[in-house]
Parts: C-alpha cells; sequence; structure tokens
C-alpha cells in the first residue's frame, strides 16, 4: 500500500514540477500513437467501408484474416518490422530499426486491422438501408457514401478511439523495434517495463497513472461525442 | 406518372419470385398492389424504386425505359430515418436536389403542419414513437413532390388514429400534387379507403387488376375471391 501511495503522490509532483524527461516521453508517446491511428484511420476506414458495402470473391478469407490481425499479438507485429527492417532485411537499407518511424509502422500493423474489422461490422449493418435510402430519395452515388460516412461517425469515432487505445498502451512491437532508447524511442509503456525491472515502482506507478489519465481523456471525449449525438 | 410493366422477372438464384407479363398504373392514381405473403409484391416494389434490378423485362415511367432516380419516392414499412433531427429528415431530398434555405424551409413546415410533426421537429430517430417514425418517413418521401410515390405497409405496425390521418394526408397531398401512389397492402378496408385501382397477385404473377371497388366487391379470378374471403389459398 506504501508503494501504490509514493506513487500517486509522484506521479502529482511529476505533473507539477514540469519534469522533462516524463514530458519528452509522454510527447513521444501520443506523436506515435497519434500518427499511427491518423494513417491508420487513412487506410482503414476506406477499406473498411469498401468491404462492408461490395460483394465480392474472396471477400470472406479477408474478413476471417482482419478478424485474426485484430488479435495481432503486438511482439509478432513488432518481430515482423524488426526483421524487415534488420540490416539484413529486405528493407534494411532504409536503417529505420531503434527510430520512431519504425515504431509507427509497427503500431499501423496492430492498429490498422482493429479499425478496419470494426469500420467494417458497422458499415455491413448500415450500408444496405442506407443505400436503399439514399436510392429512394434520389441521392446519387457519391451522396449515398456521404450519407453512409454520416450515419456511422458515431460508430467509426469508436473504431478511431479503440485504435488509439490499443497504441498508446501497447509495449511489446514499440519495445522490439524501438529499443527503449532514452531520449530517442522512449515511451511511457516501454518506460514503465523497464522502471519497474530497476525496481522504481514510484516512478513506474507516476507514469502509469499520467498514461491512465490521457486514456481517460480522449474516452471521456469520445463518451462526450457519443451523448451529443444520441440526445 | 404512367407506368407499364412488360415482361418483368425476377429470380434469386434458381428461385423465380416475379414473373409479370403486363401490367399497368395510371398517371394519378392511387393503386393497392395485394395478395398474400410471397406474392412478389415488395419486389416489384422494389424493382420500381430502382432498388433491385429486374432479371428481364422492362419498366416504363411515362413511356421511357430510364429510371427517373430522382422523381421517385419509397417508403418502407419500417422506415429508415437519418440520425439526425426530423426536419433535417424532411430536409434532406430538398437539400441534395440544390433547394434554395428559404423554399426548403417553407416546405418542410407545410409537410410538419400536415402530418402534426411541428412539436417534435428537433427530436432525433431513437426518441420516435413508430406512428410517428412512419409519418417522418412520408413527409420526407413527399418533400420533393415526386411523380411517383410507392409504399410498402406504410401503416402495417400503426394504431388506427394515426393510420386514418396518414391515410387522410394521401389522398389529400396525393390529388393535390399529382402525384400516382402504389400501396403494398394487407389491409382490404385501407385499400377501400385509399385506393381507386387494385392489382392482385399471386405467386410472383398479376393474375387481376382494375377497379378497386368493383374488384373486392366482384372479383373475377377464383384466387382473389379466396383471398378477399380469406379462405386458404392451396
Amino acid at each position: 500500500m506504501d508503494t501504490i501511495g509514493h506513487g500517486i503522490t509522484e506521479a502529482i509532483k511529476l505533473i507539477f514540477t514540469a519534469d522533462k524527461e516524463i514530458f519528452q516521453i509522454v510527447g513521444l508517446s501520443l506523436y506515435i500513437s497519434f500518427s499511427s491511428v491518423v494513417i491508420s484511420s487513412v487506410i482503414g476506414i476506406p477499406a473498411g467501408i469498401l468491404i462492408g458495402t461490395y460483394d465480392f470473391k474472396g471477400k470472406g478469407i479477408i474478413v476471417r484474416l482482419i478478424y485474426t490481425f485484430m488479435s495481432l499479438p503486438p511482439v509478432i507485429a513488432g518481430l515482423t518490422v524488426f526483421l524487415i527492417f534488420m540490416r539484413r532485411g529486405p528493407l534494411g537499407s532504409l536503417q529505420l530499426n531503434y527510430t520512431v518511424p519504425a515504431m509507427v509502422i509497427a503500431q499501423v500493423c496492430l492498429v490498422t486491422p482493429i479499425i478496419i474489422g470494426l469500420t467494417y461490422n458497422i458499415v455491413k449493418e448500415k450500408a444496405r438501408a442506407v443505400n436503399a435510402l439514399g436510392i429512394t430519395l434520389g441521392a446519387g452515388r457519391i451522396r449515398r457514401g456521404r450519407l453512409l460516412i454520416y450515419e456511422m461517425r458515431v460508430g467509426v469515432t469508436t473504431a478511431v478511439v479503440t485504435g488509439f487505445g490499443r497504441a498508446v498502451s501497447e509495449v511489446g512491437a514499440v519495445m522490439i523495434v524501438g529499443g527503449n532508447i532514452k531520449g530517442k524511442t522512449r515511451v511511457m509503456t516501454t518506460y514503465i517495463s523497464e522502471l519497474k525491472g530497476m525496481g522504481n515502482y514510484d516512478r513506474a506507478i507516476a507514469v502509469g497513472i499520467i498514461l491512465l489519465l490521457i486514456s481517460f481523456m480522449v474516452n471521456a471525449v469520445l463518451y462526450h461525442f457519443q451523448e451529443r449525438e444520441s440526445r | 406518372m404512367h407506368i407499364l410493366l412488360r415482361l418483368l422477372k425476377k429470380s434469386f438464384g434458381e428461385r423465380s419470385v416475379l414473373d409479370i407479363d403486363s401490367g399497368e398504373i395510371k398517371h394519378g392514381s392511387r393503386t393497392a398492389v395485394i395478395g398474400p405473403n410471397g406474392a412478389g409484391k415488395s419486389t416489384l416494389l422494389n424493382i420500381m424504386a430502382g432498388i433491385l434490378k429486374p432479371t428481364c423485362g422492362n419498366i416504363y415511367y411515362d413511356g421511357s425505359k430510364e429510371f427517373p432516380g430522382t422523381n421517385i419516392s419509397l417508403v418502407f414499412q419500417e422506415p429508415y430515418l437519418i440520425s439526425s433531427t426530423v426536419e433535417k429528415n424532411i430536409a434532406y431530398p430538398l437539400k441534395i436536389r440544390g433547394f434554395s434555405k428559404e423554399d426548403i424551409l417553407t416546405r418542410t413546415n407545410l409537410l410538419m403542419e400536415e402530418l402534426n410533426l411541428h412539436k417534435i421537429k428537433k427530436q432525433r430517430p431513437w426518441n420516435l414513437s413508430g406512428g410517428e417514425k412512419q409519418k417522418v418517413a412520408l413527409a420526407r418521401a413527399l418533400s420533393f413532390k415526386p411523380g411517383l410515390l410507392l409504399l410498402d405497409e406504410p401503416t402495417a405496425n400503426i394504431d388506427p388514429h394515426t393510420t386514418a390521418e396518414i391515410e387522410k394526408m394521401l389522398i389529400e397531398i396525393g390529388e393535390k400534387e399529382d402525384i400516382t401512389v402504389v400501396t403494398v397492402t394487407h389491409n382490404l378496408a385501407q385499400a377501400r379507403r385509399m385506393c381507386d385501382q387494385v392489382i392482385m397477385m399471386h405467386a410472383g404473377k398479376i393474375i387481376e387488376t382494375g377497379d378497386c371497388e368493383n374488384i373486392l366487391k366482384k372479383p373475377c379470378n377464383e384466387i382473389t375471391r379466396k383471398f378477399i374471403e380469406g379462405e386458404l389459398l392451396i
């Protein structure tokens, strides 16, 4: 109990004393998570809409693969990206391992299937009804697409926030491809892992609380949006 | 809008659900499409609305094979409302047709007045009753004054008071704005109250068609007679 109490006190201290190292780590965590979620959304939302709207050969297999990749173990994603970018790997010449772009790529691999899968499920539910409505009201193809996106806005936002949750809380992949290098690739989750290894529980709890606060704030914004839209 | 159906067929895989040699819906008429479940009534309506494509055959809208998408409206038994307010739902078809803000406001206000929707104009679909949803869907379908209004059992799950309100409004607006109305219904009393023409369908075919009062009183076809009298159709 003492350790936890100290951790909470330490967290408050770290936040209010503007600890430079912590701020840098939190900033990098948010940068990597937001970047990967933006890239994943740009790929995942249109892909989810296309797969949910159109019937084509092999759709069943693609959907099963997406569902499988939604629960892709982060260490496998990390290892794959690491092997691709290692010196003797197919893209080794890019020398991306232990850099921020490699961490973003690893997180994109984890987040994109989640956004595709959740978007696909929303589209599958609504596409037929919205499309029929659009046709019966005289809306053209583009208008119908816009109407579908409008109708899915809450669901898609939830998908994006879920993806962000996965990205910000992820440790295995970023540890493998980033290496937890101080001042360069250290993020909150890898820092917590290292602090725990060093027995520095106070600081580990403090960083954990900051991570939880960030998650809480993102979800609070989502909740506010959902509430506003369902009133 | 005048409608002609010619050699219209629809199959889902091996199963034929529609097989109409010919049919006609007169301009400005209110036609009830009646028949037992699985007769092909809703399939016909969906093809006329452009949601389904026929396997073969043609529909002529005012003599043209071209589908007049922006001049047709369809209201389902369980309508889908856009997740926005009642007034924005009604305004949507006008907005996509590029009507001015004043015209949109005038038209939506008129329809909300006719259907007694003013009090709920800021409500969203999930706060509405089944009857209110159906009235909003009807107001939205009528907003752009379509030439052809298709209704798929529009009052199936609605109380008698709201049903009477909807029927009255459909007759009045239909006549005033010269809209051809086609209603799929199982309610023969409603067909009698609302419609002047009847199309009787059975097993994907039109088996009898003509004046509503005559057919419902003295059907020529044996299947129509059995259907009207509530006998089993085997």
